[in-house]
């Protein structure tokens, strides 16, 4: 059985992969935005920034556990943390929601937030559990999405975004239920899982090699 | 239901018949690109003499009219645009 230590070294470890992932994602579609000037890329780059600064915050949180003297294993740093991801899973979700108000088509999953956002009693839990209302709603859009355009990579990211929807929702169950360590090491591993999925989608572009210099 | 397309979307798609309707390699006229673009005479004006500017596409200039032929760079801005474009699909957006 792995002690606390090991357990924080090995959660501060797939927190920078979700770290590199999220920002790699976040540079594709920001270099995306310099070319087609496209908002809806815009939107996605940001939500992987948040991302990214989220899960750096969480993995030097986790460092800190490790090193003491470093002492940033307080609260706000967490809850500062969990604000930063909840943001990008609300740019996430917000992506979608704008294609969805443009097509004048309202998701029906939107009705679900005010129930959802009441279920904890601090600001951590609620904040865990809009980022699994974020993603969910990110993964009811791309199905839809799917519905329309068939290609399977989108399917794909969809199961992506799955994985990291119930590795928030772990995340959730974490917080309440923090004498379960198991939940934590569970809820990255979901998470990475899901991030290395979304990453595909750069390492074709990578492969791909798009040049342009500079915006038209 | 109709949806509107972004100035770069445009541009992609005048780039695009530029270099798909130059079969004969003598460039194409405006009238083929205006059925194509689906914008107004004046916007078109515009717009290609904003794309030869910017050297996406070349003018061939006759006698009597100014074909367009699409340029390196622009070959290389449809690449892109379509990489970007299959890159926001993939997660479920449009451009």
């Amino acid at each position: 059985m792995p002690t606390a230590p090991d357990m924080a070294l090995i959660d501060a470890m797939l927190q920078f992969i979700g770290v590199f992932v999220s920002f790699s994602v976040a540079y594709v579609a920001l270099k995306g935005v310099r070319q087609t000037e496209s908002m809806s890329l815009m939107r996605l780059g940001l939500a992987f920034a948040f991302l990214g600064f989220g899960f750096l915050v969480e993995s030097l949180v986790g460092l800190g556990q490790l090193f003491p003297r470093l002492s940033i294993t307080a609260t706000d740093v967490v809850v500062g943390g969990l604000l930063l991801e909840t943001t990008g899973y609300f740019f996430l979700a917000f992506s979608h929601a704008v294609d969805v108000v443009l097509s004048k088509r309202m998701g029906a999953a939107l009705l679900i937030l005010p129930v959802m956002s009441l279920s904890g009693p601090d600001l951590a839990n609620i904040l865990s559990i809009l980022s699994f209302y974020f993603v969910m709603y990110g993964v009811v859009e791309t199905i839809y999405s799917y519905s329309r355009t068939r290609k399977p990579d989108t399917l794909f990211i969809a199961m992506g975004l799955s994985l990291l929807g119930v590795g928030t929702f772990f995340q959730w169950l974490s917080l309440l239920y923090q004498y379960v360590a198991v939940l934590s090491l569970l809820q990255i591993i979901l998470q990475v899982m899901g991030l290395t999925i979304l990453f595909t989608p750069v390492l074709r572009f990578a492969v791909g090699g798009v040049k342009v210099n500079g915006p038209v | 239901m109709a949806q509107y397309r972004t100035q770069v979307k445009i541009i992609a798609d005048v780039l695009s018949t530029a270099r798909d309707m130059n079969v004969e390699g003598t460039g194409v006229g405006v009238t083929a690109l205006l059925r194509r673009g689906n914008i107004s005479y004046t916007r078109m004006s515009k717009l290609l003499s904003e794309l030869v500017g910017s050297g996406l596409l070349l003018e061939l200039t006759g006698e009597k009219i100014s074909k367009y032929m699409i340029s390196d760079k622009g070959i290389q801005f449809l690449a892109a645009y379509y990489s970007f474009e299959d890159f926001a699909q993939t997660f479920g957006l449009r451009l």
